[in-house]
């Protein structure tokens, strides 16, 4: 089942969210539209799920035009962050809920329900209530309803911002292997750049209604395009180029044609190499201990770095240190 | 993977959502802006239809309708500082004092919204009037009617909402600013006038805006314990019942509508400053302990809810005297052998329950509405949704009595039980159309989507996302509505015709007529009826909270 979205605009009062936005998904991609709030990824998100009409712009799935499609005949599965379940209904009722309203009879949507609670690893918690399950069973329950309807694609719209860290790991993991297994295709918005990194096929980073970048996890963190993602993806270094032509001249090399202004060279806090070294020109700052890593602050002739190192190390602040970095990638400012 | 086509069609549902907007809007339109619309027009032409402002210059030519606008005013203020003040002082034992007993204050505060001003006034007839209850034991000359009469019937019967309001930004106030105040080496008295009374501040003006524009609107007491002083409500009753001028009616109609209008925007905007308190609300508070507060607390709140229970009582006690105040033995004919026998009563409840099903239907058919749509069409229904909360009802009344005796409607609609049950849903409007919406707040806008997402068209969203959150709101829209239409008089008193009679009317009917035993009987009945809705509604409300999973 493929997906594409061809130049997709929407404004709100006048306000424009999405400018232009197209991307497409492959058969069982996993796709996350990441980006900070206000970026317009919701409405994307909603513009698919048919629940948004766009301004302009072309929705299609498996080659068919779906733009003026309503929701309900879609065929999408959904979830929402909260409070989406039927609260006056059992979590079984729950999830037979879109098959229920396909027709489907009452003794398969039974065996159905029971199958997909046990998918979601909530087999024999059928009867509870919406308030009788915890924030991650309530999300698991929503899964199993999103699918019960074997939906074309499955939409996920920040299903884990509204619960515990510890919950929300544990469900990542489990989100990404039910997909994989069923090969299904989806697509998730969330502004948790760990989340899309670690879940995503592919990321579409967005912001102010428009892509910045499309790729992969490691394209999106390695090769940022531009300061934006280099920023919000990770931490960034980002160095002027009249200050890595004094410094560093050797990356200069790479550095794509146009003018200084234009480009900067970001380096990840792990590209740094830091060696004490009393004659070094960086001064440590800060250093705040990580357990397996530390996280250094450095003054380095005017310009401050953030560095990671790995392993014990002894460094303090006030230290003087010489500065390397093993790679870095130009980014657009 | 195949996505099985939903089993309605677009048109069907995009027609489901169009009429749960039109419906209740044509319901608005005709019922309600068009008669007050008559009412104004009425108040701007002369006999033939051309315009003239002679009725409101004859306004002035009569020296007694000046007066009425100065003793309204004058009772307004006063009851709404009397309500105000002790509203706060109940509140106040309410919420922060070591009281016992808290729950019988509570339930004394129900009887007001059980026994109308109508009933209070009688009540206070019966106790302090000349030939009342205490002349009788004691042999004082008490004269009850006219000023202090009006005033102490409109305040028992405002103290409810004022105490409602008053309570609800009591509660928003967070215990740690008391504790910090605390900390700081504040007095009690300190904290009040520091933390406590600066948060009051708007919930305080929104009440008193509240009763200033009840009492100005109200004839049920008017009538009954106004006497000689007259108020501008008895003088519309007068010009249109006893003259039938109903081009002055309607005049002095648009003169209490000003005022009226103008008090509810302002509480409105009181309202709307209100401190909205803060996210977390943190421990509960438990007030200190301090005997002098709950010594002063406790007095202030027997003077305002004493008054309350004896006048009831006072009601409840002469419907069953034979024959008051001559013969002062009990019997039970007054509820056996009533001059009309139940039949008012009955019609008063069929009335009641035409208008609460009608209500809870169309308040939420517009409200289910107002959700998806567009904010210029919204806001302006919304509005005009509000707007009888500012409209007296017997300016309501009037205008029915001028848009659907005479008008293109009369044939069907005139004296009919439909109509008095419009003109009460229509009277009482904002306040339902209050509660739904904040009952529809609490639907969970993913839910709605979801239901959207699965294959589900409008008629599946209402049934499966919006009722199940709005049943509470639904239940107290049904009985606030049934309760309000048992009780009220102003809205329909012109409505009613010798063939429908309202338990309300007979009330006035025979008090004017002074069988005071008979009137008190009746007054019992809408009591008790409405008693009995509370209590059902009540156990309602808790089955469903018990049964359903809905907070």
């Amino acid at each position: 089942m493929h997906l594409r979205l061809e130049e997709i605009s929407k404004a709100w009062g006048g306000h424009t969210v999405l400018d232009r936005v197209s991307f497409s998904a492959g058969a069982s991609d996993f796709v996350c539209l990441l980006g900070p709030s206000g970026c317009g990824k919701t409405t994307l998100l909603r513009i698919v799920a048919g629940l948004t009409e766009p301004d302009a712009g072309r929705v299609e799935l498996a080659g068919k035009d779906i733009t003026h499609v309503p929701a309900r005949e879609r065929g999408m599965g959904i979830v929402f962050q909260s409070y989406s379940l039927f609260p006056d209904l059992t979590a079984a009722a729950n999830v037979g809920y879109p098959m229920r309203l396909r027709g489907i009879p009452a003794s398969t949507i039974a065996t159905r329900s029971t199958e997909l609670l046990a998918k979601v690893g909530l087999g024999g918690f059928g009867g509870r209530f919406p308030d009788e399950l915890s924030g991650g069973q309530q999300q698991r329950v929503a899964l199993a309803r999103a699918l019960a309807a074997e939906p074309a694609l499955l939409l996920l719209d920040e299903p884990l911002s509204a619960l515990d860290p510890a919950i929300r790991a544990q469900l990542r993991g489990e989100i990404r292997s039910l997909q994989r297994s069923l090969g299904i295709p989806t697509i998730m918005v969330t502004h948790d750049q760990d989340e899309a990194l670690a879940l995503a096929d592919t990321i579409v980073c967005m912001k102010a209604g428009r892509i910045e970048q499309i790729g992969s996890p490691r394209d999106l963190y390695e090769r940022p395009s531009s300061r934006f993602v280099a920023d919000f993806i990770g931490h960034a270094n980002l160095l002027p180029t009249a200050f890595v032509r004094e410094v560093m001249p050797g990356f200069l090399e790479r550095r794509p044609p146009g003018a200084d202004a234009t480009w900067e060279l970001c380096l990840r806090p792990e590209d740094i190499v830091l060696e004490a070294d009393p004659r070094g020109d960086a001064v440590v700052s800060d250093v705040t201990y990580l357990g397996n890593l530390a996280r250094a602050g450095l003054a380095w002739r005017g310009q401050r770095l953030v560095a990671e190192l790995h392993g014990r190390n002894t460094l303090t602040p006030g230290e003087a240190v010489a500065v390397d970095a093993i790679r870095g990638a130009w980014v657009c400012t | 993977m195949n996505a099985v086509a939903a089993p309605h069609t677009p048109t069907r549902t995009s027609h489901l959502a169009w009429l749960l907007l039109a419906v209740p809007c044509a319901g608005l339109l005709v019922f309600f802006l068009y008669p007050l619309l008559s009412v104004a027009w009425r108040s701007v032409t002369d006999a033939g239809g051309a315009f003239t402002l002679a009725n409101y210059a004859r306004l002035l030519d009569d020296p007694g309708l000046p007066r009425a606008a100065l003793h309204s005013v004058e009772t307004g203020l006063v009851t709404t500082l009397a309500t105000v003040a002790f509203g706060l002082g109940i509140a106040m034992a309410l919420h922060r004092s070591r009281l016992p007993g808290k729950a019988l204050i509570r339930a004394t505060l129900l009887l007001p919204m059980l026994a109308p001003s109508l009933v209070l006034g009688l009540g206070l007839v019966l106790l302090l009037g000349r030939n009342g209850l205490v002349h009788r034991l004691t042999g004082l000359p008490t004269d009850i009617y006219g000023f202090p009469g009006l005033v102490i019937a409109n305040t028992l019967y405002g103290l409810p909402q004022v105490v409602l309001i008053v309570s609800a930004a009591l509660a928003r106030t967070p215990a740690r600013h008391y504790d910090a105040a605390a900390s700081m080496g504040a007095t009690p008295w300190r904290q009040f006038i520091d933390i406590t009374l600066p948060r009051l501040r708007f919930a305080l003006l929104a009440a008193a805006f509240l009763v200033f524009t009840e009492t100005l609107t109200d004839f049920g007491s008017a009538v009954i314990v106004g006497g000689n002083y007259r108020v501008l409500a008895m003088e519309i009753y007068s010009e249109v019942v006893g003259q039938l001028d109903f081009a002055m009616g309607a005049t002095l109609g648009m003169v209490l509508l000003l005022p009226a209008l103008l008090s509810v925007w302002l509480g409105r905007l009181a309202k709307r400053r209100q401190d909205s308190g803060d996210g977390a609300p943190g421990r509960a508070l438990m007030p200190a302990q301090h005997a002098g507060r709950d010594g002063f607390l406790a007095i202030v709140s027997l003077i305002a809810l004493l008054p309350i229970v004896a006048v009831v009582a006072t009601v409840a006690y002469v419907s069953f005297v034979k024959l008051w105040p001559y013969q002062q033995s009990l019997t039970l004919a007054n509820y056996t052998g009533m001059s009309e026998g139940f039949g008012p009563v009955w019609t008063s409840l069929a009335m009641s329950f035409i208008a609460a099903v009608a209500g809870c239907v169309l308040v939420f058919a517009l409200c289910a509405g107002l959700r998806k749509a567009p904010p210029a069409l919204a806001r302006p229904l919304q509005f005009i949704a509000s707007l009888p909360a500012a409209v007296p009802g017997m300016v309501v009344g009037l205008g029915y009595v001028m848009a659907f005796n005479h008008g293109p409607l009369s044939g069907w609609l005139h004296g009919s039980l439909i109509i008095i049950a419009a003109c009460s849903l229509y009277h009482y409007h904002a306040q339902a159309f209050l509660t739904m919406q904040t009952g529809m707040r609490q639907v969970p806008d993913a839910l709605e989507d979801a239901v959207a997402a699965f294959g589900g068209g409008t008629r599946e969203v209402l049934r499966d996302a919006v009722l199940p959150f709005t049943a509470p709101a639904a239940i107290s829209t049904f009985f606030y509505l049934f309760m309000r239409s048992m009780v009220t008089l102003s809205g329909v008193i012109f409505l009613v015709t010798a063939d429908v009679g309202l338990a309300s009317v007979s009330v006035m009917r025979l008090d004017e007529n002074g069988f005071l035993a008979q009137a008190a009987a009746y007054a019992m009945c809408v009591v008790v009826a409405g008693a009995l809705a509370l209590g059902a509604m009540r156990l309602l409300l808790h089955t469903l909270k018990e049964r359903r999973h809905v907070a």
